[in-house]
């Protein structure tokens, strides 16, 4: 099996003492961040993209990774101790397993969630380990004219799917779009809305503008909020074992959480929210005694932590074999990639096949790694919660602000990242996805250059893209799904996904 | 309705517009490349400027009540042009001397009154920060005003 001799390889990697030490640590602040209100996955990989660059590609990847992962865990904790959900895909989460700490089974809560997230995501990383390479090796037959299309693809169905309205998601995408359109083209090498400004010359990095747009943001809402300040009791978990009858009373639905969230998952801008959403109101019709769910049954918390995880780890499926990020926190990790000078795509596997197994094996690791360290830690996590914005805020922002300083050490990007921030704010006060601007600056580059290949090809004439069967399928995927939110607005689980990836955006 | 939603729309479009029009200054077309420079940001000014004006024409309800709805404050006014004059500073004053007057500052903003406990969490931070990106990760912070210190 040559997978199996990659893995093992990789697996070579991810065990060196210092990439496991890194994974735990990732696990770890993860965690701890996660569970900070507000601080979601992706304002934490931002935060933490330039501190990574002066590590090698593998331990890097592996740092971020085991972020996201435990960044995405840490929110399911609040969500059971708090009734406050750290991210949005955690939210759903709120309705049983508080009501079980509420009932004084925080512990058994917990537990299930480590346990769900934890078969979920190996799930997961199985699935992308059996398919990761066959998939890449389909699309390296895809020329400029069907990548084009596959951006545009990704790009439609990222803006119709975040946000509450179509028409602002495309703006934001646009804007995206036209940021990374600064800089020296190059293909004529002539300046483009660099204004004379040398330090504009390379374009702007898109680390600036994420730090900006997610943590200064962040802080800023925070700022406004904070005379509010009421924070809510932490119920503290007593007993943190499950009993086996729970156990496999809840068996089922996770299996069921981890299929729903893969498939969900898979595909560009759905992400972990909305999979949660279906995956609860699927379990709701399916499951034997559907009206104990919502009262604290604990298969409420295990479907949806299954579900979550799996989704996440299956938008890994797409980043790292098409180059298609599903979502805010998998397009900084793309951005990441790129910074480190990794082109994630179909050439990925073949290029840096050594790297991709290391994360691949890595990804076992670190959903152990979390299953130990979270459960018999969770009372401790859970305190952090209770630490004090005027405290947390100022370090947010000078670790940010050092992040930004230290990619090109100037203050012009210091001056953009503040502005990326204000803009941010406008922007979310208004509701207008941020996601997509993130998305449209990373992938803009790419797509421009592809679209101008694609012409060269075909001297001049767009009907290039209409003429191969993949690049036509995937124009009139991405169109279809500009509309699908208009088609989808009587579907409840969508529209209570949308706003739950509203309120805690 | 808040009126943002119809203003908002303006604003873009002139923005596209704008973009648009320095965008009309690059290069044209030439020889092996059929788009030239000018072609992707045409695009994509046009297109920005059509939904501008679809949303200045039709605004779409903007409903209170979630994330940052709360009024904008002198507070985050404030906090925003300190994190610009704490940016552009940064070279001249030196990151401890900088950082050490952001966070103190800041976190008095935010409400902390107590003396020791701002000095305390300042010098703290700004300690274990520079500690944490010169000695573990190996990215040089600026020294300032301290730079006589180095000998």
């Amino acid at each position: 099996m040559e997978i199996m001799e990659h893995l093992a390889y990789g697996f070579g990697i991810a065990l060196q003492p210092i990439n496991v030490l890194y994974a735990f640590i990732g696990c770890l602040v993860g965690t701890l961040i996660g569970v900070l209100p507000g601080l979601g996955p992706t304002a934490t990989l931002a935060m933490l993209i330039p501190l990574v660059f002066s590590m090698p590609p593998a331990t890097a990847l592996i740092l971020l990774t085991s972020v996201y992962y435990g960044s995405m865990y840490g929110g399911s904790t609040t969500s059971i101790l708090v009734n406050i959900p750290g991210e949005s895909a955690s939210v759903i989460t709120c309705l049983d397993g508080n009501k079980m700490a509420l009932q004084g089974r925080a512990g058994p809560a917990l537990a299930i969630a480590a346990i769900g997230s934890f078969i979920a995501g190996t799930f997961a990383v199985l699935v992308l380990t059996l398919v990761g390479a066959p998939v890449a090796g389909y699309a390296l037959h895809f020329g400029p004219a069907e990548f084009f299309a596959l951006m545009v693809f990704g790009l439609s169905t990222v803006a119709s799917l975040t946000g509450t309205n179509v028409v602002k998601s495309v703006i934001t995408t646009c804007f995206g779009l036209m940021i990374a359109t600064v800089g020296i083209d190059l293909v004529s090498g002539a300046p483009r809305y660099t204004f004379g400004n040398p330090f504009l010359q390379d374009g702007i990095d898109f680390v600036v503008v994420a730090i900006g747009m997610f943590a200064f943001t962040e802080v800023i809402v925070t700022a406004i909020e904070v005379r509010e300040g009421t924070r809510a009791e932490i119920i503290k978990a007593e007993r943190i074992w499950l009993s086996w009858e729970e156990f496999k009373y809840s068996v089922p639905s996770i299996s069921r959480g981890t299929v729903f969230g893969f498939l969900v998952g898979m595909l560009p801008g759905a992400g972990a929210t909305l999979s949660t959403f279906i995956a609860y109101n699927l379990e709701k019709r399916i499951c034997k005694h559907p009206e104990r769910l919502g009262t604290g049954d604990i298969r409420g918390v295990a479907c949806p932590e299954a579900a979550n995880n799996a989704a996440s780890g299956a938008s890994l499926v797409p980043l790292l074999t098409l180059g298609l990020p599903g979502g805010g926190a998998t397009a900084v990790m793309l951005g990441a990639l790129m910074m480190l000078d990794i082109t994630p795509g179909p050439l990925l596997f073949q290029k840096h096949g050594a790297m991709v197994w290391a994360l691949i094996a890595s990804m076992y690791v670190g959903n152990a790694l979390l299953l130990i360290l979270n459960w018999p830690l969770v009372n401790v996590f859970a305190r952090v919660m209770s630490v004090p914005a005027k405290y947390l805020m100022p370090i947010v922002l000078v670790i940010s602000t050092i992040g930004v300083w230290s990619l090109s050490y100037s203050s012009v990007d210091l001056l953009l990242a503040a502005g990326a921030g204000m803009l941010g704010y406008y922007l979310r006060r208004n509701k207008y996805p941020i996601e997509p601007l993130i998305l449209g600056l990373i992938l803009g580059g790419r797509m421009e250059q592809a679209y101008r290949q694609a012409l060269i090809i075909s001297k001049g004439s767009n009907f290039i893209f209409f003429t191969k069967p993949i690049s036509l399928t995937l124009l009139v995927g991405a169109v279809l799904f500009l509309f699908l939110p208009t088609l989808l607005a009587k579907a409840k689980q969508f529209q209570s996904a949308r706003a739950a990836s509203e309120g805690a955006a | 309705m808040r009126p943002e939603g119809r203003l908002g729309g303006v604003l873009i479009m002139t923005f596209a517009i704008a973009y648009f029009i320095v965008g009309l200054s690059m290069p044209r077309s030439s020889l092996g490349d059929p788009l030239g420079a000018r072609a992707f940001p045409l695009v994509l000014g046009g297109l920005l400027a059509l939904l501008g004006l679809s949303l200045a024409v039709a605004p779409v309800k903007v409903g209170g009540g979630a994330a940052g709805s709360g009024r904008p404050s002198m507070k985050a006014a404030a906090l925003a042009v300190l994190l610009c004059v704490y940016g552009y500073t940064l070279p001249l004053a030196g990151y401890l001397v900088g950082t050490i007057l952001f966070i103190g500052i800041t976190a008095y903003l935010l409400g902390e009154r107590s003396w020791r406990l701002l000095i305390g969490l300042s010098a703290g931070v700004s300690v274990g920060v520079y500690l944490l990106f010169t000695q573990v990760l190996d990215i040089p912070l600026p020294a300032g005003l301290l730079e006589f210190m180095k000998g």
